[in-house]
């Protein structure tokens, strides 16, 4: 994507920010060489989105678990009232919305998704530029690339669609499996049949069920997607006008850059809470046995 | 934004953490701290009833103060009470005694006056018939009026 030069321009910087690392299979085996991109089908990996994803998974369960080495009773140290302070506050949402059934699962499940989609937005306040130009300079001094602006690396792993409907699918798995354990397969198909307009209209209102319960997932996906990409949109467009060579604007561009960042900070916090508080939801919909 | 195998992988990964927070991470620290908050509430059981029973012990102090007041009182009295006995008693035995006394000593001086009564007439009438034996020479003699001298005895 470099241009003769060596200079890039405005649109080629933003593009740069966009592109994941990819590894993937083409007719040629699998390569992680981005011109092959075009070629691979289904079957290729963000690698740095999920290597991203797995490292902040590592680091929930090292804090949570590893990072108290002996659970106190009477005297908790700073990490453990921490991660007390978290679990309370998932249980009682959990147990707030959750309230008739019970599901031992939900609990750790909301933790899980809320440290975890936290830490993985929290990657967004690390400015654009450092990352990915460490992984160039790496990239390139290891030989894996010939110019380090070829190499991509894009940190924040819930900005790529893959990642939030990733973890969307799971949920949309456990709202099927739950549904039918708790309702039978005979119930849950009648949820969403026989409502809202009784059975002489079953075509429509498995029409509109399913696209009821199609959207769950996806709203839950791109919802987080949508924000987090957004977010890191406004911060690439900012880190560009530190690229012209303008001190005012540079100036600016500073400027802004601290105030969106510590407004980030409340979309970072919100949105990994809205997504627990849907996963609850959703899940705490599919325990409900009671015909509405 | 392409759709790829990557959403496969994070849905591996998901399940993956879910199922460690699950068995390794969740179930622990609420053990720990539902062991807390049952020993906090144990332990607010435990200071409400040490409570109560100090309020019960503080009950049954003041209970017993009182009647062993009551009962201080009582012997304090009763002590009392006896002592001015004993005084009285003493009083009168003294009073009693004092007027014994009193009385042998008047009897004893009476007896002593009438003695010296007794006596002083005898040495009046000796006196007299030698004084009137003397002056009056033989014509008187004891033997002879003895009447009269006894009569003379019996008026001093």
């Amino acid at each position: 994507m470099a241009s003769a030069s060596g200079e890039q321009t405005s649109a080629e910087y933003i593009q740069h920010h966009l592109t994941n690392l990819v590894c993937g299979k083409t007719q040629d085996g699998w390569t992680c060489d981005h011109n092959a991109v075009d070629q691979m089908g289904f079957w290729a990996f963000h690698v740095d989105s999920l290597g991203w994803s797995v490292f902040l998974g590592l680091v929930f369960v090292g804090l949570f678990r590893l990072g108290i080495p002996k659970l106190s009773t009477e005297a908790p140290n700073g990490i453990q009232n921490f991660v007390e302070m978290c679990i309370e506050f998932v249980n009682d949402n959990v147990q707030s919305i959750f309230t008739s059934a019970k599901n031992n699962l939900i609990g750790p499940m909301a933790l899980t998704v809320l440290v975890w989609v936290f830490l993985m937005n929290l990657m967004d306040l690390v400015p654009v530029d450092y990352l990915p130009t460490l992984a160039g300079q790496v990239a390139e001094a290891t030989g894996m690339v010939e110019n380090s602006k070829d190499a991509y690396f894009k940190v924040v792993p819930t900005t790529d669609p893959n990642i939030t409907l990733g973890m969307a699918l799971a949920v949309f798995v456990l709202i099927i499996f739950y549904s039918i354990k708790i309702k039978g397969l005979k119930g849950f198909l009648a949820e969403l049949t026989l409502h809202p307009f009784g059975k002489w209209m079953m075509p429509v209102n498995l029409v509109l069920e399913g696209v009821n319960l199609i959207a769950k997932p996806i709203s839950l996906g791109l919802r987080l997607f949508g924000n987090l990409y957004a977010g890191e949109m406004i911060f690439i467009l900012i880190a560009l006008m530190l690229t012209f060579s303008s001190i005012s604007i540079g100036l600016l561009g500073v400027g802004l850059h601290l105030i969106w960042a510590l407004f980030h900070i409340l979309i970072l916090a919100l949105q990994a809470f809205i997504f627990m508080v849907l996963t609850i939801v959703y899940l705490a919909m599919a325990h409900e046995t009671d015909d509405h | 934004m392409n759709i790829n195998a990557t959403l496969l992988g994070q849905t591996l990964a998901f399940v993956i953490f879910v199922a460690i927070c699950w068995k390794y991470v969740w179930p622990p620290i609420i053990a720990i701290m539902e062991e807390r908050e049952k020993r906090i509430a144990d332990g607010l059981e435990a200071a409400k009833k040490a409570d109560d029973s100090l309020e019960e012990a503080q009950l049954a102090f003041d209970e017993e103060m009182n009647k062993a007041k009551l009962e201080a009182a009582e012997i304090l009295e009763k002590a009392n009470s006896r002592a001015s006995q004993i005084i009285n008693d003493a009083t009168e035995k003294a009073e009693v005694e004092a007027e014994k006394i009193l009385s042998s000593a008047s009897k004893t001086i009476e007896n002593d006056v009438n003695k010296a009564k007794e006596e002083l007439r005898q040495k009046m009438s000796e006196l007299i018939i030698d004084t009137s034996e003397k002056i009056l020479g033989d014509e008187i003699s004891p033997e002879k009026h003895q009447e009269l001298l006894k009569k003379a005895a019996a008026e001093l």
